[in-house]
């Protein structure tokens, strides 16, 4: 609730700072609100020099004009670019699908270093999809997608590759390519015009439906629909992690990189183990909207051999950690630890020992880790 | 060969491009495990190292896991709520022990990686610091040693098992797209 009329507050500043801005840009959800109290206050400061026949008919003539000139504008507008969030996000997932393009971004999270990234996309000739995200500092980290195989280069593991049809990279992929997935979780709102990396952008807002995860900003270039920026900000607004694009190119013909890929030398994707797991006596019986179970297992942790029972939940946004282990092994005690992005909230009752780790504010792992309950199979 | 570690040096460095290298490093398994050493020295030195998915592992122990006790579930009654508006503000004062606990856990996998073994004597500091930027060297296994605590070994076996979880959190979120494809996959193939 707070947040809400925090989000409202940023409107009708958003609007005092730029209403010329917001009257271009018609007929987005923010905006119809919005653009009401701009239009108003025109009016009033021209009623206020004029005498009370004459402001009223230049009330009515002005109306009638700006009606006019919104209609003019609207159909404009309809015409060259899109509307609505969902479209916005549409031109994205068409853009980042079909085209051939080069982006440089770097990723922000609070606290830590800014590390750089390049991001490839092409479509050979032979129709076949190619995809490739690098780590631009250190030693770097590559990923390369062919199609729906991706192979990780990493310096301290061998190369490995994996059937995924898209590269898990600092973007969130349901953000890109299944926005349609998000809806049920999240709020999309188109917030109006801005300037990126030098473009006229168009904003996005994403709030969590139920207000119990971060939320996020995105900003799209206006004449191709790539992402320009990306943030993501607290409950109470403040800036987590950013993702910023510094240069991006869209060519007619795949990057040349890409010929010099040649797939059979790639290693061969893995078979993960998809042997049904022994179900877990517990269930989490509070999620936040959106969010469900991706898989649950029972297995050993690598570094200290441990024995969880493990499920993990996903809203496409964020990813959720769920251990359960007995006790006199874990931890033994309750303890909530934070940075900046995450948090690790561990709860024990003195048997079993509950762990919740993930980028989501500690009240809704707190909400999450409360919510188990013994399950009779 | 002294050529050819400086031509993999360079390499590294993107001083240099080409074939060449490559090939070499493809044929030569001296160069491959000094290529993977480079990387895993130059990624500790930025702090960049990352978790090694050891994918088979739960293949490999899914027998054994079948024979565990299975975790007794817990009462919701004896679970001790954490006053939330209380502790958030604790927490968020202190976000240099989330920050602690990360770091130590790459010294955590380092170690492993290394010696192959996770006694708990890991030469790693119990203070918060900021990371050395450039060539300055680790803190050695002295320095560890002559800090005066009595509860160090359980301090450190707590560390221990919290970045277990942390290590194991990003490990599956690496994995789970393509756990998301096969599930999709077999979800095809059945009628």
């Amino acid at each position: 609730m707070r947040c809400r009329s925090f989000v409202a507050l940023f409107f009708i500043s958003g609007t005092v700072i730029q209403p010329a801005l917001a009257q271009l840009t018609p007929s987005t959800l923010g905006l119809q609100i919005s653009a009401t109290p701009a239009q108003s206050s025109t009016t009033d400061l021209g009623g206020q020099d004029a005498n009370k026949e004459g402001s009223q008919r230049d009330r009515e003539e002005q109306t009638r004009n700006e009606r006019q000139r919104d209609e003019q504008s609207d159909a404009r507008q309809r015409a060259e670019v899109p509307q609505s969030a969902s479209q916005w996000l549409a031109e994205l997932q068409n853009i980042i699908t079909n085209a051939n393009f080069q982006v440089s971004f770097v990723q922000t999270v609070a606290g830590k270093e800014t590390i750089p990234y390049l991001w490839r996309h092409g479509i050979m000739d032979d129709g076949s999809e190619l995809e490739q995200l690098n780590l631009q500092n250190g030693p770097g980290r590559e990923l390369i997608r062919v199609n729906d195989v991706v192979s990780v280069f990493e310096p301290d593991v061998q190369p490995y590759s994996l059937r995924s049809k898209h590269i898990n990279g600092p973007i969130p992929s349901a953000l890109l390519y299944h926005p349609e997935q998000l809806i049920e979780g999240y709020e999309f709102v188109a917030v109006g015009r801005a300037r990126v990396a030098g473009r006229s952008a168009q904003q996005i807002r994403i709030v969590s439906r139920d207000n119990t995860r971060f939320g996020y900003q995105l900003w799209l270039d206006e004449s191709s629909g790539m992402l320009l920026k990306l943030n993501m900000l607290d409950l109470q607004g403040g800036l987590l992690e950013q993702i910023q694009v510094t240069a991006f190119a869209i060519s007619q013909s795949p990057a040349e990189y890409f010929s010099r890929i040649n797939s059979a030398s790639l290693p061969p994707p893995m078979a993960l183990s998809n042997a049904p797991a022994r179900a877990h006596n517990w269930d989490v019986t509070y999620l936040p909207t959106g969010m469900r179970e991706i898989k649950q297992d029972t297995r050993r942790l690598a570094l200290t051999g441990q024995v969880v029972e493990y499920k993990l939940f996903s809203d496409g946004l964020v990813d959720v950690s769920v251990y359960v282990q007995p006790a006199d092994d874990a931890l033994g005690e309750t303890l909530a630890l934070r940075n900046e992005v995450s948090t690790f909230l561990t709860l024990t009752d003195g048997s079993a020992q509950v762990t919740v780790v993930g980028e989501i504010p500690l009240q809704t792992a707190n909400a999450i880790a409360n919510s188990l309950r013994p399950v009779n199979n | 060969m002294t050529q050819q570690q400086e031509k993999l040096s360079a390499f590294m460095d993107g001083e240099i491009e080409g074939n060449d290298i490559i090939d070499a490093i493809k044929n030569d398994e001296a160069l491959q495990a000094k290529w993977k050493r480079y990387h895993v020295y130059r990624g500790a030195m930025r702090k960049e190292v990352s978790v090694a998915p050891q994918l088979d592992i739960t293949a490999s122990v899914a027998a054994a896991l079948e024979s565990e006790p299975a975790i007794v579930a817990p009462k919701r009654s004896r679970w001790s709520s954490i006053p939330l508006i209380g502790n958030v503000v604790p927490f968020a004062k202190q976000s240099g022990q989330f920050a602690v606990a990360a770091s130590v856990a790459v010294a955590v996998i380092f170690g492993v990686q290394y010696t192959n073994q996770d006694s708990p004597a890991e030469p790693f500091m119990t203070a918060p610091t900021i990371a050395p930027q450039g060539g300055l060297a680790p803190v050695s296994l002295e320095q560890t040693r002559m800090l005066p605590r009595n509860d160090m070994n359980e301090v450190l076996e707590k560390k221990r098992k919290i970045n277990a979880l942390i290590a194991d959190h990003e490990q599956q979120i690496k994995l789970k797209q393509a756990q998301e494809e096969e599930i999709e996959t077999s979800e095809q193939q059945r009628p």
